[in-house]
């Protein structure tokens, strides 16, 4: 296993509701190794979310709270460009359920990230080969002829393999999976299963959390969240 | 890239926006239709005045200005000066030679008395005579059969031309459009005579009172005019009072004309006269002063006052003379001559407009509520996007960008619209005077024939949007076939109470650009709210909205 790319440290996060604060996290520590699949098992309500969006830079850890590392250097919790410039970058997001923008077309919405990149700066050779990737990615997700269609007029786990193919159009250091196949059934979650495998066998390090034991036998490490701590 | 992307997504995929749209463009196209027409008055009020009086008007008090003419002579020897006229300007009752019978009408009006071919040199006296010839055979073939221009030789216009009635060899007078009751405006702005009364030919009476330098009131006098022809301006102030006759008649009615001086003092001779010592000037009131092209008319304005006082310091200086000019007279430009009438417009229209830029915010409130019902809707969107990248200050500029598109569009297409009203303003306007044709409100009856069988199909699937949508589209055709049908032609712009006879139509493009640009302006602050409500949402709970 490779060095550590992605740590949280003494993390915690506590949601106020009105005048009432529900602890979710309460100072959790984990550290993914570089080329790892990291498996984050654990009950509805126990926190894997929250762990995932703090891991990713869309959220961020109380006053005081520890803290998260990105190959070794604290994501800029204070700058909220650099927050942003992170999350297009070096990471990747697939969610339960999909969250495909619905208004784009499958090619448009696998080129985002690219596209949002580019409005910060993407030189416009860098452009064409992010819509080239994109191209490749939905091709080998078997989404050739899906390109012009519409979120809409696809399936489920042809949904989740647009937002695959989003995650990974900009060449993210690290994938972030929030219940990929929590929406699929088992076979179309098998399918999905199979692909991120395969992006995890060339090189690709992924943190994924699940509450199905079977789908986090899949990764290389599973580790469990339980009353806001790892175990 | 992405912001103009969804912007451009947003936009086309609901119909929401094209109402905001359509609602920027009627804002923007009443804006500037309203004030085109206030400043194409304005600006027509300002020409008109100009060419009714000239660019600099000389005016003296009760006694007039003695050796008028001289002034005149010296005036249009400055290089500056085009022409100069001489006129007197007072009131008068003028005895109309209608209704039949021994009781007539009688009218007050304003009396020039003028020198007709030097008028034409300073205003548009000349031009704006109304009985003429038509210019054509086909301008003739356009004219209503009753219009008497069209059976008209020159007789009339030559006549009035010199304010002379050429058969009778009698002084003439022309009367404003509308001093008479006896010509009836059209809808396309020609003049028909009605009540049988053709007013050329026919004599009038005009009376006036002379009144002295000392403000003493003589008898009035009297004399009878043959109407020689009808002048309109298209200032209907100006047509409905004013009456136009020679200035030596002028003079002699008012007591201003040359006339001997005697010596009361002296003893009388055996026949009771007093002894001659010599001849008072004739005097007029006013002078009008038209400028050469290019002559500014405050510059103009300054070198006539060093004109006057130089001619008022020969003609005190020379012993010879019986009359001295007035040491003060007031010497006015045509823009300060008109200004009770030019400055009550000018403020109305300022009004008008601040009034109508009001609805700016009424613009911006719609697009603030749209753009709030879409940011709520797109809460999920604007999670995802902060989640693969987007900026917070990049999800604001999405629907800023959205607001901007909105209000370019919308003004473009306002400021398109109001081009087309204001250029066909007075076909629309004699279109609304006419009768609705036939054809538009049968039509308009098929249209909510048809509304209601798409009401019947509708209340049988049971669609309650589609049964309103029906409803209200057969009501509105219904309603609109029923008052076209009923519509006898209604006179819109008076011109009693709008000063002209045609709808100003040009675009004041100024107008029009500013207020696109505060179309565009409103647009964007009434998207910048529910702009920067997006760019404050927290991407983990937009994840989890909905």
């Amino acid at each position: 296993m490779g060095e550590a790319i992605l740590e949280a440290r003494g993390v915690k996060r506590t949601y106020a509701f009105g005048s009432v604060g529900v602890p979710v996290l309460l100072g959790t520590d984990l550290v993914v190794a570089e080329g790892e699949w990291l498996a984050v098992l654990g009950s509805s309500g126990s926190g894997k979310s929250t762990l995932l969006h703090l891991l990713g830079g869309l959220d961020r850890p109380d006053a005081g709270g520890g803290e998260i590392r990105f190959m070794g250097t604290p994501i800029a919790v204070t700058n909220s460009r650099a927050l942003d410039v992170y999350r297009n970058r070096d990471i990747g997001f697939v969610f339960q359920f999909y969250h495909l923008l619905p208004e784009l077309t499958v090619l448009e919405n696998a080129m985002l990230p690219a596209m949002i990149g580019g409005w910060t700066g993407l030189a416009s050779a860098r452009r064409r080969d992010a819509e080239a990737h994109a191209r490749t990615l939905l091709d080998s997700f078997g989404l050739s002829q899906r390109l012009a269609h519409q979120p809409g007029q696809l399936s489920g786990g042809e949904r989740q393999r647009v937002a695959i193919a989003r995650a990974l159009v900009n060449k993210p250091r690290v994938l972030l999976a929030d219940e990929p196949t929590g929406n699929l059934d088992a076979h179309t979650g098998t399918g999905i299963l199979e692909l991120l495998a395969a992006r995890h066998a060339s090189g690709l390090t992924m943190v994924m959390v699940t509450h199905d034991p079977e789908v986090a036998a899949r990764a290389t490490r599973v580790v469990r969240l339980v009353g806001g701590r790892v175990e | 890239m992405y912001a103009a992307l969804l912007s451009n997504r947003y936009l086309t995929s609901r119909l929401i926006p094209f109402i905001a749209i359509g609602a920027v463009g009627l804002c923007v196209a009443l804006v500037v239709t309203v004030v085109s027409v206030m400043t194409g008055f304005l600006d027509m009020l300002k020409d008109s005045g100009r060419l009714i009086v000239g660019d600099v008007i000389v005016t003296s008090g009760l006694g007039g200005i003695p050796y008028g003419d001289e002034l005149v002579t010296e005036l249009r020897q400055h290089p500056d000066v085009q022409g100069a006229t001489p006129l007197i300007d007072t009131i008068g009752l003028l005895r109309m030679p209608y209704p039949h019978g021994p009781q007539k009408e009688v009218s007050h009006v304003q009396v020039w008395a003028v020198d007709p071919t030097s008028l034409a040199t300073v205003t548009d006296f000349a031009n704006d005579l109304y009985w003429r010839p038509a210019a054509d055979s086909a301008a003739a073939e356009a004219m209503a059969p009753e219009d008497p221009r069209r059976t008209l030789d020159g007789t009339l216009l030559e006549d009035g031309k010199r304010l002379a009635q050429a058969s009778s060899g009698r002084p003439g007078i022309a009367l404003g459009m509308h001093v008479s009751v006896g010509n009836a405006r059209q809808s396309d702005g020609s003049y028909l005579p009605r009540y049988g009364w053709f007013m050329p030919g026919h004599d009038v009476t005009l009376t006036v009172v002379p009144v002295s330098g000392q403000g003493t009131i003589a008898e009035p006098r009297e004399q009878v005019f043959p109407v020689v022809n009808e002048v309109q301006t298209g200032v209907y102030e100006v047509d409905r009072n004013r009456v136009f006759i020679p200035l030596a008649e002028g003079q002699r009615l008012l007591r201003l004309d040359e006339a001997w001086l005697y010596d009361l003092t002296a003893e009388p001779d055996a026949d009771g006269n007093y002894p001659v010592i010599g001849r008072t000037p004739a005097r007029v009131t006013k002078v009008l002063v038209r400028g050469r092209s290019g002559v500014n008319a405050d510059e103009l304005k300054r070198e006539v006052g060093a004109v006057y006082a130089k001619f008022a310091e020969r003609i005190e200086g020379d012993p010879a003379r019986t009359a001295r000019a007035p040491s003060f007279v007031n010497i006015l430009t045509w823009n300060e001559q008109l200004r009770d009438l030019i400055t009550p417009v000018e403020k109305e229209r300022e009004m008008m407009r601040v009034l109508f830029s009001l609805i700016y915010i009424v613009c911006a409130g719609l697009i603030l509520s749209i753009f709030w019902a879409i940011v709520v809707e797109k809460t999920r969107d604007i999670g995802i996007l902060r989640a693969v990248g987007a900026s917070r200050l990049g999800v604001m500029w999405i629907f800023l960008r959205y607001g901007l598109v909105i209000g370019v569009v919308g003004s473009g297409i306002g400021v398109l619209l109001a081009w087309i009203i204001v250029r066909n303003i007075n076909a629309i306007h004699l279109a609304i005077g006419s009768d609705a044709p036939s054809g538009a409100w049968i039509g308009a009856y098929v249209v909510a024939g048809g509304c209601g069988v798409g009401l019947l199909r509708a209340a049988i699937k049971g669609r309650l949007l589609s049964i309103l949508l029906w409803l209200l589209g057969m009501l509105v055709f219904a309603l609109a076939a029923t008052l076209l049908m009923l519509h006898k032609g209604t006179l819109i712009w008076d011109p009693s109470v709008y000063y002209f006879t045609i709808i100003p139509d040009r675009v004041d493009w100024t107008t029009a650009w500013t207020t696109a640009l505060g179309g565009v302006l409103f647009s964007v602050i009434g998207a910048a709210i529910p702009a920067s409500k997006a760019a404050d949402i927290d991407p983990v709970e937009a994840l989890h909205y909905g």
